[in-house]
């Protein structure tokens, strides 16, 4: 190559390394470039995208509020059980340290094998893994006498929701159960995976209410989750944690109900079929609300045998169906007071107005005879006498001048027909029957006859207990309505109403009051025989409900042999009866007699509560 | 007696701040694993007695035995193929004394020096029979490393042959041609050369969050960890995209987001300037070089090093498809460390020897 070849390619040299050197250059500024977007402008976005990557938040289960009386005494509260907790990591040689442990704590095989098998993945992953549920005292003392050989594993406290009172207010309270993940919006808080990583408070780990108390006041019993932050590796392995938010328990329910006066009411109900409901007069509080047959709760909230809860279940007298509030039964007799009420408030007879009862009543329609098994002839009555004796005749007289829609209208009024309690669960409505109803579910037209019928609570017409205590606790406040409630904090929050009655006034009230005082004082009284066992005086209506209608004694001789058809014995009352303060009503499935079977229930539960 | 010491001081230090730094953020990518860190260091203090001692000859000698280096070389990379263990379903390696070693990253040498000493005293333009030889070495070393299967030290080592090609003043209707090509036979080069999974990397590169946990997992951790680093980055050793494990391969290919994640922008932008300032001074030296032969040496080697580390910072910041392209002076490895200083030896040896002018 000469000289100038030498420049010439030398100048091409320079060039095309120039350009490739541009290009390089090029290259450089766009990573710089690049670079500073990932990490100047979008670093937020980054480092929350980091952020997100290597924490892992799990919940804290919070301790469920206690259920307590209207005393501040304990229903329904948490009691602190023991597990074994190992920690997989640290364990070098699995069936090495089960040797060790077992030395201390009796492990069955179910146990071990369920152990075994989660093992390594909970040591890969560095989460606890459970190896006993529930260790006895015994093995605790033992445990922690040893404990320094067995650094990889603790004693956790988990909880259990115990009632102390099993059986006796099973209805009511409800019990808890295992919660269905993603079925509160307290679960949104956290990502769905890290519910298996929750730090569980609760043996039987995320619990909600299934029934009762536990289940309509469930969110503010539950409280609020705390956080427990992790540092997690790509893997999603627990490096440490990072950060601790205790979770806030639940709070306390003041319930309305008294735990001597629920006794007391299961005492007396036995192992009878039915219910007792008390209300207190001056709040609408539920003092008392009992269901006959029962259940435990206990069993129900902490594992019941699959056999247990076949027996339960299939047992034919319904036990977990309560009674108080979805038990439709005929009023009855009980519901006189309130035909009495509407008969006068209608101008239809005053208090002295008299008729003949002959033990029966004749429908002038087509001569259809109405009376009962044990109808006896009353004579000439007023209304007093009438409520007195319970005369069927009188009461069918007074339905039979008004109308079935006109009776309605007042029944309804006093809470018959619709709910009365604003937290209880699954409360029945009961029936106040009307000519549109019988069309539209019997496909029948209506019968002057079944307006007769319902003038003394039979027929059509069915009420739940709940709905007979706040009839009563109406009736004992003249009138003034309060809806029942069972959460104390209520108390005062609900607004009660006068019931519209033009023409019924305070002296009407008064002698309404007198006649069912007379039911209990008086010698003719229906239930004059818990007249002498007190020293206050009760207001009472007993009622003995039909099941079938007959109209001899002969006749109901014969199928009493059938356990399952003799009459209802129901009792509503009042005391003390002056100044009210309590409303009872009690029904005893197939217990014949209003006053003289269900009275001294009634009569038992008043005296509990009234003890100065 | 040594008369004289052959050094670039302006390379000498820039070589050894980086060679400093990768092992430095090795440390910290590797979770302070001692075993891998020494090893690493002892390739820096052997990597910087090759470069001294290379550096001496005068590049007269590279030039007359580069058809012995570069046949040496590729026996070597056939060495490995048939008879080195097979790891990860590649066969690139032979095992020395508990050493392995990795001919093919010598390609990346001897292939510019032996076409460099072919064409140095070549007529301009390089005419067709010379191109076609050229093309023909380069396509052999290619091939034979494109086999073991290792695609991206392949395409570096044929970037390497044509970059000394287009140097030497390759015909520019020649490269036009080939562009031309290239773009007609693109979906033909796309449908039936490339493997499946380097299709995925290419797809992964425009839409990475169409599979967050499958092939794109790589590039979003990666901007994650680079992106998270910020201004002033995590601190050393507090990367937790790095530590944690969400970043992968943080010791090879992914060691450049590492860096960003523990030192931040600020972090990034020295590293820039670093790498920035050694191509300048290669490239003056290139330009200012005593003969052709040293131009094209020069100019070869240092724009394949140029683009080696473009090629790997690209691919980290989502760029482009991930190739699998160690970033030199920081990825763990140390062949490819010792070729590096191999390779800045020529050039101080290139760079230092005056013309020796006889009569």
């Amino acid at each position: 190559m000469d000289l100038h070849e030498r420049q010439l390619e030398r100048q091409s040299f320079t060039q095309r390394s120039l350009l490739v050197a541009s290009l390089l250059l090029i290259f450089i500024t766009v990573i710089l470039f690049r670079t500073f977007s990932l990490q100047i402008s979008n670093f937020i976005e980054f480092d929350k995208a980091s952020l997100n990557n290597r924490t892992y938040s799990v919940p804290v289960q919070p301790l469920r509020g206690k259920i307590l009386d209207r005393n501040g005494e304990v229903i329904s509260e948490n009691i602190a059980t023991f597990d074994l907790v190992t920690t997989p990591k640290d364990i070098k040689d699995v069936n090495e340290f089960l040797k060790k442990i077992e030395n201390i704590i009796n492990l069955d095989k179910n146990d071990i094998d369920l152990y075994i098998k989660n093992f390594n993945s909970n040591a890969f992953f560095n989460r606890e893994l459970v190896l006993k549920k529930n260790l006895s005292e015994i093995e605790i003392a033992r445990f922690e006498v040893r404990g320094f050989e067995h650094k990889e594993a603790f004693v956790g406290k988990r909880f259990r929701r115990v009632s102390r009172y099993d059986e006796i207010f099973s209805h009511v309270l409800g019990y808890i159960g295992s919660a269905r993940e993603n079925n509160s919006d307290e679960q949104n808080r956290f990502r769905s995976n890290s519910w298996k990583d929750a730090v569980f408070s609760y043996a039987n780990g995320l619990i909600e209410g299934k029934a009762g108390l536990e289940k309509t006041y469930n969110q503010s019993l539950t409280g609020t989750f705390g956080i427990k932050q992790f540092e997690v590796d790509a893997r999603g392995r627990l490096v440490k944690e990072l950060s601790y938010t205790p979770p806030i328990n639940g709070e306390n329910i003041l319930t309305t109900l008294d735990i001597d006066a629920q006794k007391v009411a299961a005492n007396q109900l036995g192992k009878r079929k039915g219910s007792i409901v008390v209300v207190d007069v001056e709040t609408g509080g539920i003092v008392a609300i009992y269901s006959y047959p029962t259940f435990s709760v206990n069993k129900m909230a902490n594992g019941i045998s699959q056999l247990d809860y076949d027996d339960l279940i299939n047992d034919p007298d319904k036990p977990f169906f309560d009674r108080s509030v979805a038990g439709r039964y005929p009023p009855a007799s009980t519901i006189k007071p309130l035909v009495g009420i509407h008969a006068l408030n209608r101008g239809q007879i005053s208090w002295t107005t008299r008729i003949n009862d002959p033990g029966f009543f004749e429908l002038p329609e087509d001569g259809k005879i109405f009376r009962s098994w044990g109808e006896i002839a009353h004579g000439l009555i007023n209304l007093n006498q009438a409520l007195i004796r319970s005369s069927n005749t009188y009461f069918f007289n007074l339905a039979y001048n008004s109308g079935i829609n006109e009776l309605a209208d007042d029944f309804e009024k006093f809470g018959f027909g619709k709910t009365v309690c604003v937290d209880c669960i699954l409360e029945d409505g009961g029936l106040v029957p009307r000519p549109q109803w019988k069309m539209n579910n019997l496909n029948f037209g209506w019968f002057k006859g079944d307006t007769v019928n319902i003038g003394i609570g039979q027929g059509y017409i069915s009420a739940t207990p709940i709905q007979l205590a706040h009839y009563t606790a109406a009736l004992a406040n003249k009138g003034i309505k309060k809806p029942l409630f069972l959460n104390n904090s209520l108390s005062g929050q609900m607004p009660s109403s006068e019931i519209e009655l033009e023409n019924f006034n305070e002296r009407d009230w008064s002698l309404l009051h007198k006649a069912m005082e007379s039911v209990v004082e008086s010698d003719y009284g229906t239930a004059r025989r818990i007249r002498d066992q007190k020293d206050f005086l009760i207001a009472a209506k007993t009622g003995t409900g039909e099941i079938i209608s007959l109209d001899s004694r002969e006749e109901y001789e014969r199928i009493r042999e059938d356990q399952a058809l003799r009459d209802h014995a129901i009792i509503v009352a009042f005391a003390p009866a002056e100044k009210p303060k309590y409303a009872v009503s009690v029904i005893i499935e197939n217990g014949e007699s209003g006053g003289s079977i269900a009275g001294p229930v009634a009569l038992r539960i008043l005296k509990e509560l009234l003890k100065e | 007696m040594i008369k004289k010491i052959y050094l670039d001081p302006y390379i000498f230090v820039g070589i050894s701040l980086l060679a400093m730094v990768g092992v430095l953020i090795l440390f910290s990518a590797s979770e302070g694993d001692a075993t891998i860190v020494f090893k690493q260091s002892i390739y820096v203090v052997l990597g910087l007695l090759l470069f001294l001692l290379v550096s001496q000859p005068d590049p007269d000698l590279y030039r007359r035995f580069s058809p012995l280096i570069l046949f040496g070389t590729l026996v070597l990379v056939f060495i490995a193929y048939f008879f080195g263990p097979e790891i990860n379903g590649a066969r690139r390696w032979i095992r020395l004394f508990g050493f392995s070693f990795q001919p093919s990253e010598l390609l990346k040498i001897s292939l510019p020096l032996f076409l460099a000493s072919f064409l140095f005293d070549k007529k301009l333009p390089i005419n067709t029979k010379q191109t076609a030889i050229s093309i023909f070495f380069i396509l052999a070393c290619f091939l034979s490393v494109y086999i073991q299967p290792d695609l991206g030290t392949g395409l570096l080592i044929a970037a390497s042959g044509f970059l000394v090609l287009f140097l030497a003043g390759l015909s520019w209707v020649f490269i036009g041609i080939t562009i031309a090509a290239f773009l007609i036979f693109s979906p033909f080069i796309w449908n039936n050369l490339l493997e499946p999974f380097q299709r995925d990397r290419i797809w992964t590169l425009f839409n990475p969050e169409s599979d967050p946990y499958g092939s794109g997992w790589n590039i979003i951790q990666s901007k994650i960890a680079i992106g998270s680093g910020g201004f002033f980055g995590k601190g050393y050793g507090e990367g937790s995209q790095t530590h944690l494990n969400f970043l992968p391969e943080t010791q090879t290919d992914f060691i450049f987001s590492v860096l960003a994640e523990e030192f931040g922008f600020i972090g990034v932008l020295l590293l820039l300037i670093l790498y920035t300032f050694i191509l300048l001074r290669t490239f003056y030296l290139a330009v200012n070089a005593r003969d052709r032969f040293c131009r094209l040496v020069i100019g070869g080697f240092i724009f394949t090093f140029g683009f080696n580390v473009m090629i790997n910072l690209a691919m980290v910041i989502g760029l482009i498809p991930v190739v699998g392209m160690p970033l030199p002076f920081f990825s763990r490895g140390g062949t490819s460390l010792l070729s590096i200083f191999l390779m800045f030896g020529i050039i101080t040896s290139m760079s230092t020897h005056k013309k020796f002018i006889p009569k």
